[in-house]
């Protein structure tokens, strides 16, 4: 932890690009070692059970053998074999890849609704851009610890960096936290236009998970998945929501309006409940429907659900299943 | 039961039901703002709800419709009109009580018969109406009987004439009562209070005539009903004795008229007195009808069927005509005693009218030589057979006396009779004199044939299911020939010959007749007596003679309370005509006729003083007034012809202005809870 503040503190003399806020906010401090320690506990209990070492850049799985020829390196010589045998044979190793992956998240106005925290920062529990905030960090504190390299996407709202590039060093990782814990939502998404700029550029054969409510006509930015598509990235898209929101559960007639802005409507939520319940059905339907056909995965997260739950779907059949071990604790 | 509204402008003010829908459709604007995420899909849905506004709490809304509607239609002052009962009685003055004792009135309920309830109550009401009010009296059975010639002031002779009042025979003249009711009312209006049962189908129906004249008077018709409930009644509405002369049963009818099946002990009481008992069972609302066989030997005169009723005993017996049963009615007169017996005509007759001897059925007839003509007597024998008798001179006044006093005469020809003797002796009852024996057919031929006979003849008509053409095959080769006559009123030819020849002619002498077979009963002169037709004819020949056309005793129905009317054979008879009882009933002597009124059911003779009676009369009740049921009434009557008198009208107002006021209340505090 100290390392990380003091990471923080020398952070402060770089020049962030474009930055909406001081990071050198008391609260967005607060907010970052919050945050970080959230992502460990949440990490160490998905991690739970797993002992085996990490060796970054060698191979550790043997593969076969092979005769020698000359030209090999003579470090990969087996000697022992040479010793019994006389045979020069090079021992061969599975060589581990690395798996860049990029974490977008939706920070528009519409994520903001439910508690807040201090300073009008939303609340990272009871909020759909809280727990878009807590799932991002967490999952890529989880995928750094495995040595893989992780990038930011911050779609909206307000933050000091707007896109972290895939990298594996660890100041990289204390930036991405340090966007996350300063970002507010705000805005309107424009989910077409940012979805065709994260997916220009990502890189190839890499791993994109976005955090969004996909809250604008699907019709609309759906076919912006295939930008991903296009440069074979795995996909995972988890749809957020808010449950008061989608059961539109509340006892009073109000006057809705969005934070995004727009037309405020006035309704009444007893005589609308049963048929917003039809329109919500047929849109989850329409979004889940648009992300398959684009090649992605479709996880749907309730912002109360349990943050290590929704981790362990993210992961569990995605693309870092063969990369990475998990520990058997918290299954769901 | 219908509502009318007497303030029909008011009902413009129903445009006021409008106001709640109104305000249950009217949306108000929410005073909660409320930041919400899902803006887009909430756009979606209030375009679908747009489509399809939905009323807002119809609980609510219905209680407030309801109220509204509720002052509205007070407002209105709408009246409830429905049909009641009669109208009430009092306040006119004039008072007639009109009382039924008809027969059906006799009927016993709870110890006491439905007249003497109509009587107690007609005298509490007559002593409760006030003193400067008029009243008067009708009571009716089959004539209405007016006791106060006009309305008195002074109740005593009214109450006089009430304590004795009792149920009698007679049926129900209520129409008669009413116009009696008027004519005392003498155009002034009144109340016409009318103690009945109501009984029968008739009665109400044919009085509503008198009804409409009465409520057109502006006068008052009320009905004060007294009846038994369930309504039951057993009697006997039909004793007959069965048809023949000889022989049969007596067949009665009993009838209930009650609501559930009853089993009652019945009898049958012959003229000598003999009592035949006969158990009945008889559904509810049925009729059975029973068979007593009358002993061998029974008394002609007037029987009785009666069965143990005792809710109605005035009608429990019926009277009926029983004709002389089991002696013989027949005499033959044997003229020529044959050497073998297809040569004798009694032997062919006697066959023909006791095929088995007399055994099972048919008659054995008093055989008798000439000589027995000397004791002719007419209430024994009825017909009597002259079989080629040779010469009746001895007897011509005699029999001429038999047949006009009802005796009938058959006279068969044969070798022994002369057309002289036989002119002679009853040229008052041939149908024409005898002229001379012909031969209608040589020796050795097969003779004239018969032609058909006309079936519609009584004498024929049970031929014309079968048998008649075997009249055919009747041949005759020789007849005794007749003078020419005319057909007329008393004298027929009822079969011929082929040819015209006559072969058997009927005359009506006072109130017997006489009948003329020209050819012979045996083989003689024809062979009559061996064709299938014979047996029955000559049978025939005596139940139209004795039992049907036949005069003997007369014998007359008639109805208790009704003019029985009984003809004279002679005018200047001075008869009387005696009750049940024996006692001498009034009457008087009509145009040949005796004319009286019987006042009680029974048997009633008709006699002159000294001889053997003239007629018998048998006298019941009307069956109409054993049926104790009632089909209609005189309020429902007055309700067809005026229905406004029946009409009752209630205000609404106040009950729709404490609607409205639980309405609003329950409204309030719906509401309220709601806000809550």
């Amino acid at each position: 932890m100290r390392l990380c503040l003091r990471f923080l503190r020398k952070l402060g003399s770089l020049d962030a690009h474009e930055p909406t806020q001081s990071p050198w906010n008391a609260v967005v401090l607060s907010r970052v070692r919050h945050l970080h320690l959230r992502a460990r506990v949440l990490t160490d209990a998905l991690m739970m059970g797993d002992h085996r070492s990490r060796r970054v850049g060698q191979a550790i799985e043997f593969a076969d053998y092979q005769e020698y020829t000359p030209g090999m390196d003579l470090r990969h010589l087996d000697w022992r074999v040479m010793g019994r045998s006389d045979r020069l044979v090079v021992r061969r190793f599975e060589t581990e890849t690395e798996l860049p992956t990029s974490v977008v998240v939706d920070l528009s106005g519409d994520m903001s609704t439910g508690d807040r925290a201090e300073g009008g920062f939303p609340s990272l529990e009871g909020s759909k851009a809280g727990y878009a905030i807590t799932l991002a960090a967490t999952l890529l504190y989880f995928l750094h610890r495995h040595g893989e390299p992780v990038g930011l996407e911050v779609i909206a709202g307000e933050t000091p960096f707007r896109t972290l590039p895939p990298r594996s060093h660890r100041n990289h990782l204390q930036q991405a936290f340090l966007a996350l814990a300063a970002a507010k939502p705000g805005g309107v998404a424009g989910l077409q236009a940012a979805l065709v700029r994260a997916g220009s550029h990502t890189r190839r054969r890499s791993w994109v998970a976005v955090f969004s409510d996909g809250m604008e006509e699907p019709a609309h930015w759906l076919p912006a998945l295939g930008a991903f598509a296009r440069r074979r990235v795995d996909l995972s898209f988890v749809h957020l929501f808010d449950e008061q929101e989608l059961s539109l559960d509340y006892s009073q007639p109000s006057v809705f309006f969005s934070p995004e802005g727009g037309a405020e409507l006035a309704v009444d939520p007893a005589a609308a409940r049963a048929e917003f319940a039809k329109v919500v059905a047929e849109y989850v339907g329409e979004v889940r429907d648009g992300v398959v056909r684009w090649g992605g995965r479709y996880l749907r997260a309730s912002s109360r659900d349990p943050l290590e739950g929704v981790l362990r779907k993210l992961i569990v059949g995605g693309p870092l299943s063969s990369n990475v071990t998990m520990g058997a604790r918290g299954e769901v | 039961m219908s509502l009318s509204f007497l303030a029909p402008l008011a009902a413009a003010l129903s445009v006021l039901l409008v106001l709640p829908v109104l305000a249950h459709f009217a949306r108000q604007t929410p005073r909660d703002r409320r930041s919400f995420g899902a803006m887009m899909l909430l756009q979606r849905v209030v375009k679908r709800l747009r489509r399809r506004r939905r009323v807002k709490d119809p609980f609510l809304l219905l209680l407030r419709l309801l109220a509204v509607a509720a002052v509205i239609a007070a407002v209105m002052g709408p009246d409830w009109i429905y049909s009641g009962s009669a109208p009430e009685f009092g306040g006119s003055g004039r008072v007639v009580i009109v009382v039924d004792k008809s027969l059906s009135m006799g009927l016993a309920d709870g110890g006491r018969t439905l007249a003497q309830q109509a009587r107690e109550k007609a005298i509490a009401v007559v002593e409760a109406l006030p003193a400067e009010t008029k009243v008067g009296l009708v009571l009716y059975g089959d004539e209405a009987e007016v006791i106060t010639p006009t309305m008195e002031a002074d109740p005593e002779r009214v109450l006089a004439a009430l304590k004795d009042l009792e149920a009698g025979y007679g049926g129900s003249n209520l129409r008669g009562a009413l116009l009696a009711a008027r004519r005392l009312l003498a155009g002034v209006p009144g109340e016409v209070l009318v103690f009945t049962d109501e009984a029968g189908t008739e009665m109400v129906a044919a009085a509503k005539p008198e009804i409409q004249q009465l409520l057109e008077g502006d006068n008052t018709v009320l009905p004060q009903v007294v009846h038994a409930e369930p309504p039951r009644n057993v009697a006997v509405v039909g004793a007959t004795y069965g048809e023949g002369m000889e022989g049969g049963q007596v067949r009665m009818t009993v009838a209930n008229y009650g609501t559930a099946p009853i089993e009652v002990a019945c009898e049958v009481t012959l003229p000598d007195g003999q009592v035949i008992p006969v158990f009945a069972a008889v559904g509810a609302q049925a009729e059975v009808e029973k068979a007593v066989t009358v002993p061998p030997e029974a008394r002609g005169g007037v029987g009785r069927a009666w069965c143990d009723d005792p809710d109605l005993p005035m009608d429990d017996s019926r009277y009926f005509h029983l004709p002389r049963v089991g002696a013989s009615r027949v005499l033959v007169v044997d003229g020529d005693p044959g050497d073998t017996p297809i040569r004798s005509e009694v032997y062919f007759l006697e066959r023909a009218l006791a095929p088995w001897g007399g055994v099972r059925e048919g008659l054995r007839p008093d055989v008798t030589t000439p000589l027995g003509l000397s004791n002719l007597d007419p209430d024994t024998h009825r017909v009597v057979f002259l079989a080629n008798l040779a010469d009746p001179r001895a007897f011509g006044p005699r029999l001429t006396e038999f047949v006009r006093k009802g005796g009938n005469l058959v006279i068969s020809l044969g070798d022994n009779v002369t057309a002289e003797r036989y002119n002679a002796a009853l040229s008052q009852v041939l149908p024409a004199p005898f002229r001379k024996v012909r031969d209608l057919a040589a020796p050795g031929e097969p003779g004239v044939p018969l032609t058909l006979p006309d079936t519609d003849h009584k004498l024929f008509s049970a031929f014309s299911r079968g048998g008649r053409s075997s009249f055919s095959k009747v041949r005759a080769q020789r007849v005794m020939t007749l003078e020419p006559y005319d057909e007329s009123e008393d004298v027929h030819t009822l079969l011929e010959f082929e040819g015209g020849v006559p072969a058997l002619v009927e005359r009506k002498v006072g109130n017997g007749r006489v009948l003329i077979w020209t050819s012979t009963f045996d083989l003689g002169w024809s062979n009559l007596p061996l064709q299938a037709m014979f047996m029955p004819m000559v049978q025939r020949m005596v139940s139209y003679l004795g039992g049907e056309a036949g005069g003997g005793g007369i014998r007359e129905n008639a109805f208790v309370g009704e003019l029985a009317a009984v003809a004279l054979p002679d005018v200047g008879l001075e008869p009387q005509v005696m009750g049940p009882d024996s006692q001498p009933v009034r009457s008087r002597v009509d145009a040949g006729k005796v004319l009286f009124i019987p006042e009680k059911p029974g048997a009633y003779t008709v006699q002159v003083e000294g001889s053997p009676p003239l007629a018998s009369v048998a006298v019941n009740t009307r069956i109409e007034e054993s049926d104790v049921r009632r089909s209609s009434s005189i309020a429902g009557v007055e309700r067809e012809i005026r229905p406004d008198l029946f009409a009752r009208r209630v205000d609404l107002s106040p009950y729709l202005y404490w609607a409205a006021l639980v309405f609003f209340t329950v409204q309030a505090m719906v509401s309220l809870r709601r806000t809550a």
